[in-house]
């Protein structure tokens, strides 16, 4: 479970991102975070990840208090319950996509054969097995996307956070990525999407969707 | 980090190459330097342990003697009056010098021999094991020998003596010098035959060579000949050790190429810091902690790259000025850096020999600061909020 409580995020001392955001996520719901662009979407998933810290307010993640983690343990507490799929997706275009997809166990030092094991199985999940030891940059955005998605559940994280993810595919690679995301739910993964597509306004499969605008719920 | 972890080191590698212009400016003068500075180290050290050895043959105290401010010949009562010293067990008259030979522009350097005569030098004392010279021969080194040849001199030379008459002595045999280059301007031969040529009456000779019992007192025995003989020039062995320690110490040179690694170091460094981390860098440092890399990780990561780096071209420079100096005798360099020791490197062997502190202060010098200043500013990125990669 997630809950936010009285969270403000002022950047450099006058931007205000947030301004006292009250909202409170079951497990294996799937909630969409609406609002115009600059509105602060991006900066509560980063909040909920633990990139950075509110300015007021707390946030908890199964009873932990993830605004007062020290960095170190933020790291962990990512790496073992987040994953996120980025809007620029953020893979390194001169690895290849086993590499990518299996970065973030890199400092777990996992034996060869459980490594091999994690990234085959994740990448024929989201169809993208074929492309196994191609160089990332190489591959078109659709492509890309499902390496990000990948990559995100590779340590079958609790919670899914997207920001944009259709913000780069054409309609076609949309519905697929919806398609995704049914199967995600399906596993009881809390999903939460930053948007502004219109596509995901009235899915069947949304539980929740929250409207965002200057910082403020509407 | 106790055991490597070769998934970071990998990713590390990558990382190299993905940079790779700017790691391969780096590696090139990180190498060039260290090799630079290494082989003006091996250059140094080297000479001077080959010129420790060479004094180890020396004898432990030559008097020589000085008239009007020149060195003269010494008389047999000098060593006599030396002889009384306590503490000096032994000494000799030596007759010894230089001799121009103007056909081939070449010193040649000749050594009287008395017979009976124990020699301090191994070398000249196996060369003349089993060879009884007679007042007419001689021993020369198969250079001299060389160059005698190339003058139509093949059996005999004819030295002329301070009165210019002609002084013949036959080559009895030439000896090859092996490693004892120094020694190839050298030629044996009778003492009393040696006087002749250098006009020297029945009991004179060039200079007095001591050996002393206890090898601890020699300063103090050094010194009072010289209080004994002010006129005298005492020179120990010691001096020489003191003299030749000083020319390399305080060589201007070394301490120049010190200057230079240093400036060096810092150019990198500074390259490396003023561009800071580019923002791709920390765009992918900020990548790497959103999905769930600690800030140890990420630096664990930069510390196999520097590593990788800094150790290959640390080895690699090593490498080169091994074989610059001890396979190719370090042309160039060699002579620059003994320009101002008036050491001829020509006349030096090169052989392989290390002095591990030289090598260790250049690896000090070069290794952890890299390491360091790669470390400090991804620190410095990897500590801050990772939200940039959200936006
Ligand atoms: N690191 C930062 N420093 C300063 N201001 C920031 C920072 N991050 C976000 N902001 C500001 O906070 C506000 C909310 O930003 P946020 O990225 O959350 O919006 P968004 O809803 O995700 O917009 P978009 O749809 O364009 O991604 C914006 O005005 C933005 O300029
Ligand atoms: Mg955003």
């Amino acid at each position: 479970m997630i809950e936010i409580k009285n969270v403000s995020k002022i950047y450099d001392g006058n931007i205000v991102a947030l301004q006292d955001i009250n909202l409170r996520f079951k497990e294996g719901e799937l909630i969409i975070l609406k609002g115009v662009s600059g509105s602060g979407k991006s900066t509560i998933l980063s909040l909920i990840a633990g990139l950075s810290k509110p300015t007021l307010g707390e946030i908890t993640v199964d009873k932990k208090k993830i605004s007062k983690l020290p960095d170190h343990f933020a790291a962990s507490y990512r790496r073992d319950n987040i994953g996120i799929v980025f809007q620029k997706y953020n893979l390194i275009p001169t690895l290849s996509v086993t590499e990518n997809v299996l970065l973030p166990l890199f400092p777990l030092n996992l034996p060869r054969e459980l490594m091999k094991e994690k990234s085959s199985n994740v990448l024929q999940k989201f169809s993208i097995e074929h492309k196994a030891n191609v160089i990332v940059k190489n591959l078109s955005g659709g492509e890309q996307q499902r390496v990000a998605i990948a990559r995100a559940n590779i340590n079958d994280p609790k919670i899914i956070l997207a920001d944009e993810p259709t913000a780069n595919l054409d309609e076609k690679l949309s519905l697929e990525f919806i398609e995704i995301l049914r199967e995600l739910k399906s596993k009881k993964r809390t999903i939460i999407i930053a948007t502004h597509d219109p596509l995901f306004f009235d899915l069947d499969i949304v539980d929740r969707t929250v409207s965002i605008e200057h910082g403020k719920l509407l | 980090m106790n055991k490597i972890n070769f998934y970071l080191l990998e990713y590390a590698y990558a990382y190299i190459k993905r940079n790779k212009n700017k790691n391969i400016f780096i590696v090139t003068v990180f190498t060039l330097l260290v090799a630079l500075l290494s082989s003006v180290f091996f250059i140094t050290t080297t000479v001077e342990h080959e010129m420790k050895e060479r004094i180890s043959y020396k004898p432990d105290i030559v008097v020589q003697a000085y008239k009007a401010g020149m060195q003269s010949s010494v008389d047999s009562a000098l060593l006599d009056k030396l002889l009384e010293i306590n503490g000096i067990s032994s000494g000799h008259l030596r007759v010894e010098g230089t001799y121009d030979f103007r056909a081939k522009n070449r010193l040649f350097y000749l050594y009287g021999v008395a017979p009976f005569e124990d020699q301090e030098d191994p070398f000249i004392e196996q060369v003349l094991q089993n060879e009884a010279l007679n007042s007419s021969q001689m021993l020369v080194s198969d250079s001299v020998k060389e160059s005698m040849h190339q003058a139509y001199y093949d059996k005999y030379f004819n030295f002329i003596k301070p009165d210019g008459s002609l002084q013949k002595v036959f080559i009895k045999k030439s000896f090859p010098v092996h490693k004892r280059i120094e020694l190839q301007n050298l030629i044996l031969l009778d003492q009393d035959t040696l006087r002749k040529i250098f006009g020297y009456s029945e009991n004179e000779g060039s200079d007095i060579a001591l050996s002393v019992a206890n090898k601890n007192e020699l300063d103090f025995i050094t010194s009072k000949i010289r209080l004994m003989l002010p006129n005298a020039k005492v020179v120990s062995k010691n001096d020489l050790n003191v003299m030749y320690e000083k020319l390399f110490d305080y060589d201007s040179g070394v301490f120049l190429s010190l200057f230079v690694i240093a400036i060096f170091t810092f150019f990198i460094i500074i390259y490396d810091k003023a561009n800071g981390l580019s923002s791709e860098e920390k765009r992918e440092i900020g990548i790497l902690k959103a999905i769930g890399w600690r800030v140890e990780d990420v630096l664990h990561a930069k510390f196999y790259e520097a590593a990788i780096i800094s150790f290959f071209s640390f080895f690699t420079g090593l490498l080169i000025a091994f074989v610059y100096v001890f396979i190719f005798k370090a042309p160039l360099l060699g002579e620059i850096f003994m320009h101002n020791t008036l050491l001829d490197i020509h006349t030096f062997n090169l052989d392989f020999y290390l002095e591990l502190s030289y090598t260790l202060l250049i690896f000090l010098l070069s290794v952890p600061v890299y390491i360091a200043a790669t470390l400090i500013p991804s620190w410095r990125v990897a500590t801050l909020d990772a939200d940039e990669v959200m936006r």
